[in-house]
């Protein structure tokens, strides 16, 4: 047990730290459309052209090729700086289907699509979940028929962020008509500029359009774009998952400890009804500090975490663990902020940059949905973690 | 940078785990009058050097860490092992003493309580230790008069003194204090730890409607979210006992919230295995109400929730 950085580690948090302060964008994110999307590219493409994208991901696919440690580093420096949120429409690209295709991609489907994604040229969507297949994700129902060397693909996909924007999905389709469950899926590339695609925004109570339901009509995706093998897609979608629930919210479990500690300023200089500062109130300052208190567990569980997977060299199971600490810790922070801040707690209009703590506490049920609902992480720790006998 | 135990930390726990679970199982505790650290107990702990594992290797130790010392005190919980293990303990860190190293001399750990003080272990002790975050204080408790108290935790006698004669000892400082908040936490993990396997071990053969109970999501949740309390208390001790073993400036606010963090995990847990176990997990004879009662009791020690969250409000951390 240690807590040692070696000095290279030092650097890179300094050399990141000096970088960040100078080039993290003033202007706040536009809060929706393509000028949101746009400015997700313009500050990917910034950090590629600077040398700091990709910073775990192999050197011989553009990365840094540096350890999970310096990745720690790299997401608490983002935040100290206030740079834009990492859950954003470049997300799905760098945190899914880049590590997907890293870990299961041809080397043709590598070398044409890694770089566009490290240097924010192709922004990506997810297409796994159906308007009857969410949590029970092994009952999707989209096929694929195979004719000569494409895939032809009818059905419907559900919850799909950001298709409007995104380039390319990662979509999970049903190819053989006769099998059942987990068997017969295949994981495929499919170009949203494909025709027979229709894209229809769903409007959120965040006051976004950032989901969509997504239509496929007879769309025709080429043999080449399938990742791992046809019928064989629930092994790559779990390699999916895999990521966005190991390293995924990386990004989120250490911005927590800065935004609990924004909290607490404001609570020192936001007055309550009685006129008393909020972190006057017993129950305020208490609740503020058995947050912080989480957030600094969160922190030791992810170095914990990640010093194990630099070790052994792939995530445990402890992925669905972390997601219900920081989603219940966020929603916890997002309440008590909303009791602190009384009336102007209810002034919001969708755009986040100007009701950062409204939005954040809007955005709690996304986080503790999307990625596989709470209920779901409850039932893979009760299978992976704790061995208790199956639920079905 | 790693944070689990390793090398060989893991051969200490272990040794630790088999030498606690033979000299006090927690069956113990089913017996009247198994209260407290008994000479001969005492004496097999002193010879065994667990006394003074942290205590340096001039002064008859083996000069171990605060790593060592909380994998220690984990497995001493899970036994819920009695609190004059860890006095005995601090003790011989603080003094060096031989006589207290070998277990010779029992010492019973005292707790300010209003203008009395609480003695928490056995009242015919040699000596108490008090210990705040300033200093640490080792008093005789020859000629002290003692008042019996009942105590709930079946694990230490309680007793109330009025009176306290010149200590024999004083040490200004943290050092004390900030071990015994790491064995106090280590020990509410190894009780939780403890609680959470009872149920899950009990949810995989109890039936109910025809089902093992552990394949019912209103068991299996509470699990998994008891699963997830005990991750987060567990990184953030090994966080603790490297930041003191390592001397870190931030040392004092991880242990504040180490303790924090374990005592919500040990009182939550305790709680929800009695509840799931159903009626069985009331009765006298089942572990679950022991490891509550002595949650209950290590949660008071070195740092309940409000002086504890106090402080964490405005600590600030290092990289």
């Amino acid at each position: 047990m240690d807590l040692h950085y070696t000095e290279a580690d030092r650097d890179f948090r300094i050399r990141a730290r000096e970088w960040l302060k100078a080039n993290v964008p003033q202007a706040p994110r536009p809060a929706h459309g393509t000028a949101g999307a746009q400015f997700d590219r313009d500050w990917q493409r910034k950090l590629h052209d600077h040398g700091w994208a990709g910073v775990a991901w192999p050197q011989e696919y553009g990365g840094l090729g540096l350890s999970g440690l310096r990745q720690v580093i790299w997401y608490e420096e983002l935040a100290r700086a206030h740079a834009p949120h990492h859950i954003n429409t470049t997300y799905v690209a760098l945190m899914h289907a880049g590590p997907t295709l890293i870990a299961r991609g041809t080397p043709e489907q590598k070398a044409f699509h890694l770089p566009r994604i490290l240097s924010g040229e192709a922004l990506w969507c997810q297409g796994f979940s159906e308007p009857n297949a969410g949590s029970d994700l092994a009952s999707i129902k989209t096929r694929g028929r195979i004719e000569g060397d494409h895939i032809v693909v009818d059905g419907a996909k559900m919850w799909t962020t950001d298709a409007q924007y995104g380039d390319y999905q990662e979509l999970l389709i049903r190819t053989d008509p006769a099998s059942e469950r987990h068997k017969g899926l295949t994981w495929v590339i499919c170009d949203m500029k494909t025709p027979g695609i229709d894209i229809k925004p769903i409007r959120t109570m965040l006051q976004d359009d950032h989901v969509s339901m997504v239509f496929y009509d007879e769309v025709r995706i080429p043999l080449s774009n399938v990742v791992g093998e046809v019928g064989k897609g629930w092994s790559t979608a779990l390699a999916t998952l895999s990521f966005e629930r190991g390293l995924g919210f990386i990004g989120d479990q250490l911005e927590l400890y800065e935004r609990v500690n924004r909290a607490i300023d404001l609570a020192g200089k936001t007055r309550i009804e009685d006129g008393r500062l909020a972190i006057e109130d017993d129950g305020v300052a208490q609740r503020l500090a058995a947050i912080k208190a989480d957030c600094i567990a969160i922190r030791a569980m992810t170095l914990a975490d990640i010093a194990e997977t630099d070790r052994t060299g792939e995530p445990g199971p402890k992925g669905s663990m972390m997601k219900l600490m920081v989603t219940t810790t966020h929603k916890a922070l997002s309440e008590v902020v909303g009791e602190i801040l009384g009336w102007s707690f209810l002034e919001f209009d969708g755009d986040r940059a100007a009701y950062p703590w409204t939005y954040d506490y809007l955005w709690s049920w996304v986080f503790s949905i999307s990625g596989g609902t709470n209920e779901i992480q409850r039932e893979i720790t009760a299978d992976r973690v704790l061995g208790l006998p199956k639920a079905r | 940078m790693y944070l689990a135990p390793d090398g060989h930390e893991v051969e200490i726990a272990e040794a630790a785990g088999a030498f606690v679970a033979q000299a006090l199982p927690i069956a113990r505790l089913h017996t009247p009058g198994s209260a407290d650290l008994a000479a001969d107990a005492r004496a097999r702990f002193g010879e065994m050097g667990w006394f003074a594992l942290a205590v340096p290797e001039s002064g008859g130790g083996s000069g171990l860490s605060a790593v060592e010392h909380a994998l220690f005190f984990r497995e001493a919980g899970r036994q819920c092992a009695p609190v004059d293990l860890l006095a005995q303990c601090l003790a011989a860190n603080l003094t060096g003493d031989a006589d207290i190293v070998s277990g010779k001399q029992g010492v019973a750990l005292l707790v300010a309580d209003g203008a009395t003080w609480r003695l928490i272990g056995a009242a015919d002790s040699a000596l108490a230790l008090q210990v705040t975050r300033d200093e640490a204080v080792l008093y005789p408790l020859a000629g002290v008069t003692t008042t019996a108290r009942p105590a709930l935790d079946p694990a230490n006698s309680l007793g109330v003194v009025s009176t306290l004669p010149d200590s024999v000892e004083r040490l200004a400082g943290d050092h004390v204090w900030q071990f015994g908040q790491l064995g106090t936490a280590a020990m509410l993990l190894g009780v939780a730890e403890a609680a959470l396997d009872l149920i899950v071990d009990y949810a995989k053969i109890r039936e109910t409607f025809g089902r093992k109970i552990g394949s019912w999501q209103a068991v299996r949740h509470p699990c998994a979210d008891l699963a997830v309390r005990i991750e987060a208390a567990r990184a953030q001790l090994w966080y603790a006992a490297a930041a003191t073993k390592e001397a870190r400036a931030d040392a004092a606010t991880h242990l504040d919230v180490a303790k924090h963090l374990a005592n919500c995990a040990a009182l939550a847990a305790t709680d929800t295995t009695i509840q799931l176990h159903g009626g069985i997990g009331v009765t006298d004879e089942h572990d679950a109400h022991l490891l509550l009662k002595h949650a209950l009791l290590l949660s008071r020690l070195f740092g309940a929730k409000r002086a504890l969250l106090g402080r964490v409000l405005h600590a600030g951390l290092e990289d």
